[in-house]
């Protein structure tokens, strides 16, 4: 017998429209996709909603158009669809790498894009029972009035841990949010906030409903850091796209997950065009990346080892996609 | 909350279980896991976790592994769900089923219907998988007694067999 | 005593393992609950403090509530060891960590518990809380328990030998300092527990998890002040223990408290969280030792401290710290040995029994030093091992009986299965090879609940159908026990197994059993079922004499087949045989029983029984490494393993039960720990308590070693714990030889790796800039 789920209604529109309609009609409504994060999170009495409206019946939701400009994925392709699909593969292989990396394959099956860029934020004082956060007096960001991870300060420190994001946002990706004001397209990063109670930009009712990546001539790799081989989340996940001509660098973006409370793209990376990847660079980025994560004590692993963990992997990845 | 609410009905779930369908009466916020066990009786699909974390409730969804504690029931209407129940034929074990007998695949048995389904899946769609194909579809199906050896051992003794 | 290598049969699959891949198992959450009340638990939210008042009036006055209970309804204590019982099924005036039960509610559905639970009002009075052994022991620390000064539950000095002189003789002493984290059993069955009063006849039938129903049924009538008559207590399947439901656990009696408090039925399913928060496995233990050591590699004295954080209450705690330092004895041989050993409380959940009781940290401290010495003398691992070896049959300082000790031939079987002698030093960069041995107990030789019964006894029943069945009180847990129960009777009877049906754990059917812990099935009940059924057969074979008019000594009996002589002419079969002795007789009943010497049950020293058994199982392992310098992350490539577990009763669930225990080792040694944040649990998930994934588990190469037990029945001994403990000293042995950085603490996640690498070369670099000034 399993926790049941505080009573709600849950709603199964046919059209983006009638789904946002429905959200802005009732207070207290939510967006369910593959379930696997607000699930989960309602099962923990962390999130509560009286109406849900599920996603997974909206029209053209779950398709991945491609062409020669890029592709554009729907937010409610899964994780798994996203992972085997062979364009995907061939010219987006950092994605696929990505999306297999994400959860376990029961999860993958349902869980879709659109959900893990909106994943909720995560820490030790927040993903808990309703018991031990109550005995504990609860936190800023769920009906308490102290972070426990910094009690000195008046925000929240939960970190994203979604690793398609910075995937994406190495590609240069954007994303089309539509609300009740009809669509607009953003660059990915501005769908983020550097706020672990607040970490997405969207208005009320709003919801992604693609993500588009341009054509990239860019090599581009993932790598997360985690306990285990699997059903884990990144300690610190790094994407790095790079393109060298000539033995110089004349692109390069690199992106960061699970450190802050939102995903970002490195900034500062610019200095490093025009150079050569070498121990100097190498060395350079691993201090950008030191210098701009933010890893506090929201994971059982060390913050300062989130710090570190990222900069060498960030290394790494450069130095493999540059072959040297 | 014993008196059944008013503002939050049930609703009538129409679902195929393990090739025949069913109707009942399932509010909302039912889990599919609760629904197979305390309305289908079919207790073999099992909880391990407070949600998501184990595999232990593993069934097939028109033939993909999912887990059955995150899942709402009524998401599944007029779905396909299989489960652990539903592979034997006449009472009789699948290849897997008895290769998990045999080869020791199952210690305790705890997480074996979740293991077994998992497996099912991928041999459906792969019908010989290498040793690190199987690990890939087994990775969120944790085991507490085997070490997974034989988990590993069972699923390769029915690859490239017919089911 | 030499040992066969290996054995070639190939075994048999579990008696009651189809009915768990068909999903028709029934574990106690599946069992009918028709008409079942659901009950829930409520528990502290503070680490430690007084309960002023508990009011349950609002809870008492919702619709759907049948009953509450509270500590004033059970003013009995609770607990495995009959010394050490100091702990309330629900707490009365103190609480003495989060999370341990205050009251509980019996409602008609889930929903309405859980609303009652948030209507009870409870007012405490904060007291100081401890959540590390230090900050308990310290002088000014407030007492857990009133009769425990300086919070420490029990000290052990024990000290066997010269071990001045030792130390004098060594060429090198060593000494050093490993800490391991606490871990939990993590067996996937959460706690579950399904109990009927019966208020018309007075009669209360629990089932649940438990792995020692005779415990339960104890307890049960103690703390509900029942006679035990009125008590019956049902195993169902069970979704594995490894120690986890060897001490009855507070909900258990709750969920019968609260049935009879309902005058019915009531099932309480514990979530994942309370399930860790029941715990009841390894404490966090600090260890120091200290090893003498010769040139050639021979120890010369040993001393050893061990401080185990045990939690709030007793437990099995006085025993866990017993054998944390008789384990130091019975595997090498040890001229001086002194240990001095801590049992401290602190307000955590209770510690308790886990795989490899006792054994696991000391045995890690210990082979961890050994290969820092061998490397400071240049000496293979093995070597050391070897230099070492004990000579069976002998007995240990502490009183510990060898019988029989295939270590020898463990260390030549993973030496060259692994190819060690051609690859150690030849290992590409970041990986390495690392190695170590360790040993457990048959079976505890002195009972806990010590009331001067046979160790284990089984009943035989033999009717006109001309089946057998075995009735027992070990617990199958998944561990396959009561396939061993039935190949003992089949062989013994030299009748097929299919012949046998084994009726387990119900105190109203089967025999008193002290159940399944300290790996003592196999040896003891083992035994019990090969007296049983030898005293079945004596029985058959006189009935086949009478019939064939002949006397019983010239009956012949295989295969089934009765005959005069063998190769006679004359001949019965089994049913034949059977029917013929029904005549005489009606239906059958028979006993076997099994009694552990006296000279086996220990020293004379206070604490001598803790260790004691009729035999060691032996182990020795290597493993193979490699580590990511960047990120501290350590894979697992593979491992190899040898057991001598005496005989292998049946191979495949012995190889089963090796790689099963290897792994969990490696667990602990990788990344599992339990971490509380100011006493709350931060690890009370399966997302949080990293129990490694099939992912990131390597391939285990298991090799079964026959060194053929005297007293073990067909000469076995256990096989599910003896090499749990050898695998964190191997990887932390691989790791130093993959990069040269010694661990002092485990699991070697990746955060300490990486911490032990940059503390590493700021020592290397340190050292580089004093030799150069
Ligand atoms: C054990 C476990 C391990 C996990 N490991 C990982 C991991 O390693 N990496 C990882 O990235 N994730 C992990 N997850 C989280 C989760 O499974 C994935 O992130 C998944 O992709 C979420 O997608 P979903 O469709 O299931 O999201 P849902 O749960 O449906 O939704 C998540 C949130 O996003 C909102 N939302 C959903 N779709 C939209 C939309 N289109 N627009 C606006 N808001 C939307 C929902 O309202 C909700 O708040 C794990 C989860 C579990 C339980
Ligand atoms: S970072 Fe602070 S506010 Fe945010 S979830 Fe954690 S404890 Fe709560
Ligand atoms: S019960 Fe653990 S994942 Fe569903
Ligand atoms: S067989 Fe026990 S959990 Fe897998």
């Amino acid at each position: 017998m399993s926790a049941r789920l505080s009573e709600f209604q849950l709603v199964q529109p046919a059209r983006i429209e009638d789904a946002i309609a429905a959200f802005v009609a009732k207070p207290g409504a939510r967006y369910v996709a593959g379930g696997t994060d607000l699930l989960v999170n309602m099962r923990r009495g962390i999130v509560s909603a009286d109406r849900l409206i599920d996603l997974s019946g909206v029209a053209g939701w779950g398709s991945i158009d491609a062409d020669a400009e890029g592709m554009t994925i729907g937010a409610g392709v899964t994780i798994a669809a996203l992972a085997r699909d062979p364009i995907v593969i061939s010219r987006y292989p950092a994605v696929a790498q990505a999306a297999t990396s994400i959860a376990g394959p029961g999860h993958r099956n349902v869980a879709t894009v659109g959900g893990n860029l909106c994943l909720d934020t995560r820490c030790i004082y927040y993903n808990q029972s309703e018991w031990w956060r109550k005995s504990n007096d609860y936190c800023l960001k769920n009906r308490g009035d102290t972070c426990h991870v910094a009690p000195q300060g008046k925000r929240c420190h939960a970190a994203f841990s979604g690793d398609l994001a910075p995937v994406f946002l190495a590609l240069g990706a954007s994303a089309e949010i539509a609300g009740v004001d009809g669509r607009r397209r953003v660059p990915l990063s501005d769908l983020y906030v550097e706020d672990g109670r607040a970490h997405l930009s969207l208005k009320p009712g709003e919801l992604v409903a693609s993500v588009h990546l341009p054509a990239v001539l860019a090599a581009c790799a993932y790598e997360k850091v985690r306990a285990r081989g699997a059903i884990d989340y990144p300690l610190a996940g790094v994407a790095v796209a790079l393109m060298i001509a000539g033995g110089k660098i004349v692109m390069l973006r690199i992106a960061l997950t699970g450190t802050n409370s939102r995903p970002f793209l490195l900034a500062d990376v610019d200095q490093f065009i025009g150079k050569s990847v070498d121990d100097a660079m190498l060395h350079g980025v691993d201090r950008l990346v030191q210098r701009q994560v933010q890893p506090m004590r929201t994971t059982l692993a060390a913050a300062h080892y989130r710090r570190l963990a990222a900069a060498a992997v960030a290394r790494r990845v450069v130095r493999r996609l540059a072959g040297a | 909350m014993h008196e059944p609410s008013a503002q939050y009905k049930k609703r009538l779930l129409r679902i195929k279980v393990n090739g025949r369908w069913r109707e009942d009466a399932v509010a909302d916020g039912c889990m599919l896991v609760d629904y197979l066990r305390d309305t289908a009786g079919l207790t073999g699909v099992k909880t391990g976790c407070d949600g998501g974390e184990c595999g232990a409730c593993t069934v097939l969804l028109d033939g993909l592994p999912v887990l059955a504690c995150v899942t709402l029931a009524v998401r599944c209407e007029g779905r396909s769900v299989e489960t652990i129940e539903g592979l034997a034929a006449q009472g009789r074990p699948s290849r897997l089923q008895q290769a998990f007998h045999e080869k020791l695949g199952a210690q305790c048995g705890y997480c074996t219907p979740g293991m077994v389904m998992a497996s099912e899946a991928l041999l459906r769609r792969n019908p010989t998988p290498t040793d690190d194909e199987i690990r890939a579809a087994l990775a969120g199906n944790l085991c507490r007694c085997t070490g997974y050896v034989k988990i590993i051992e069972s699923v390769k003794a029915v690859a490239g067999l017919a089911p | 005593m030499t040992a066969a290598f290996a054995s070639s049969r190939p075994g048999v699959p579990l008696i009651d393992g189809i009915d768990k891949v068909l999903g028709r198992a029934r574990y106690t959450a599946d069992l009918d609950r028709a008409g079942a009340l659901v009950g829930r638990i409520l528990r502290s939210p503070i680490a430690h403090g007084e309960i002023v008042r508990i009011d349950t009036a609002r809870a008492r006055a919702l619709d759907g509530v049948i009953a509450i209970v509270t500590g004033a309804d059970c003013d009995k204590t609770y607990g495995v060891l009959p010394i050490a019982m100091n702990e309330y099924p629900m707490a009365r005036d103190r609480v003495r960590y989060c999370g341990e039960p205050i009251a509980a509610v019996a409602a008609v559905d889930e929903e309405t518990a859980q609303r009652a639970l948030d209507l009870i009002d409870v007012e405490f009075r904060a007291l100081p809380a401890y959540f590390i052994s230090k900050d308990a022991r310290a002088p000014d620390a407030v007492l857990l328990h009133a009769n425990k000064p300086g919070n420490v539950e029990r000290e052990v000095h024990h000290d066997f030998g010269d071990i001045e002189a030792g130390f004098a003789a060594a060429d090198l002493v060593r000494e050093h300092r490993v800490s391991c984290a606490e871990i939990n059993h993590a067996q996937i069955e959460p706690h579950a527990c399904l109990a009927d009063f019966d208020p018309v006849t007075g009669r209360l039938t629990v089932q649940d998890v438990s792995q020692v129903v005779y415990y339960l049924h104890l307890m049960l009538a103690r703390c509900l002040d029942m006679d035990e008559s009125q008590i019956r207590v049902i195993k169902p399947f069970v979704g594995g223990g490894f120690g986890a439901r060897v001490e009855v656990l507070n909900f258990e009696i709750v969920t019968a408290l609260l049935a009879r408090a309902a005058g019915g039925r009531v099932f309480m399913q514990l979530t994942r969280e309370e399930t860790f928060i029941t715990h009841r496995a390894r404490p966090q233990t600090d260890v120091v030792l200290k090893l003498g050591m010769k040139k050639d590699g021979r120890f010369t004295a040993c001393a050893c401290e061990v401080t185990q954080r045990g939690g709030a209450y007793a437990g099995y705690g006085v025993v866990t710290i017993l054998y944390a330092g008789a384990l130091l004895q019975g595997l090498y041989d040890i001229p001086a040995v002194k240990y001095d050993g801590y049992r401290v409380y602190a307000n955590l959940p209770p510690c308790g029994a886990m795989r490899g009781h006792g054994g696991v940290n000391t045995r890690h401290a210990f082979e961890t030093l050994v290969d820092r010495m061998a490397r400071e003398l240049g000496l293979d691992p093995f070597a050391v091992r070897r230099a070492n070896l004990l000579h069976a049959p002998m007995q240990t300082m502490n009183g510990l009986m060898v019988q029989s000790y295939g270590l020898a031939e463990c260390l030549d079987v993973v030496e060259q299965a692994s190819g060690w002698k051609e690859r150690i030093g030849r290992m590409p960069p970041g990986k390495g090879l690392g190695m170590s041995c360790s040993h457990y107990v048959s079976g505890s030789a002195k009972p806990i609940h010590f009331t001067g019964e046979p160790h284990a006894v089984i009943h035989l029943k033999l009717d006109h159908d001309g089946g057998v069945t075995a009735l027992t009180g070990a617990a199958d847990i998944g561990q396959g026990s009561s396939t061993m129960v039935a190949i003992a009777v089949a062989e013994t009877l030299e009748v097929g197994i299919d012949r046998i049906r084994v009726i387990s754990s119900d105190t109203a059917v089967t025999p008193k059993d002290n159940g399944a812990y300290s790996s003592r099935i196999t040896f003891m009940v083992g035994n019990a079922a090969i007296d049983a059924a030898k005293n079945l057969k004596k029985i058959l074979i006189a009935a086949a004499a009478k019939k064939l008019e002949a006397h019983p000594d010239e009956i012949d009996c295989a295969g089934g087949i009765f005959r005069v002589g063998r190769g006679g002419q004359a001949m019965l079969s089994f049913k034949e045989v059977v029917a013929a002795a029904l005549v005489d007789e009606g239906a059958i009943s028979v006993k076997g029983s099994f009694t552990c010497p006296v000279e086996f049950q220990g020293g004379k020293h206070r604490g001598g029984a803790v260790g004691s058994t009729m035999g060691f199982s032996y182990g020795a392992q290597v493993v193979e490494t490699s580590v990511d310098e960047a990120t501290g992350m350590v894979t697992i490539d593979k491992v190899w393993v040898a057991l001598d577990c005496g005989h292998a009763i049946n191979p495949l669930a012995v190889k089963g039960q090796i790689e099963g225990q290897v792994w969990m080792g490696m667990g602990q040694a990788l990344c599992e720990e339990t971490r509380y944040l100011d006493g709350l649990p931060a690890h009370a998930s399966f997302l949080d308590y990293k129990m490694p994934t099939i992912v990131e588990s390597p391939h285990i190469e298991a090799f079964i070693v026959e060194s053929n037990d005297p007293n073990g029945p067909f000469g076995a001994k256990e096989a599910s714990e003896g090499a749990l403990a050898g695998f964190p000293p191997a990887m932390v042995n691989a790791i130093v030889n993959a990069i040269g950085v010694e661990l002092d603490e485990i699991p070697a996640t990746p955060d300490r790796v990486l911490e032990a690498i940059v503390q590493h070369q700021r020592k290397v670099k340190l050292a580089q800039k004093k030799a150069r000034s």
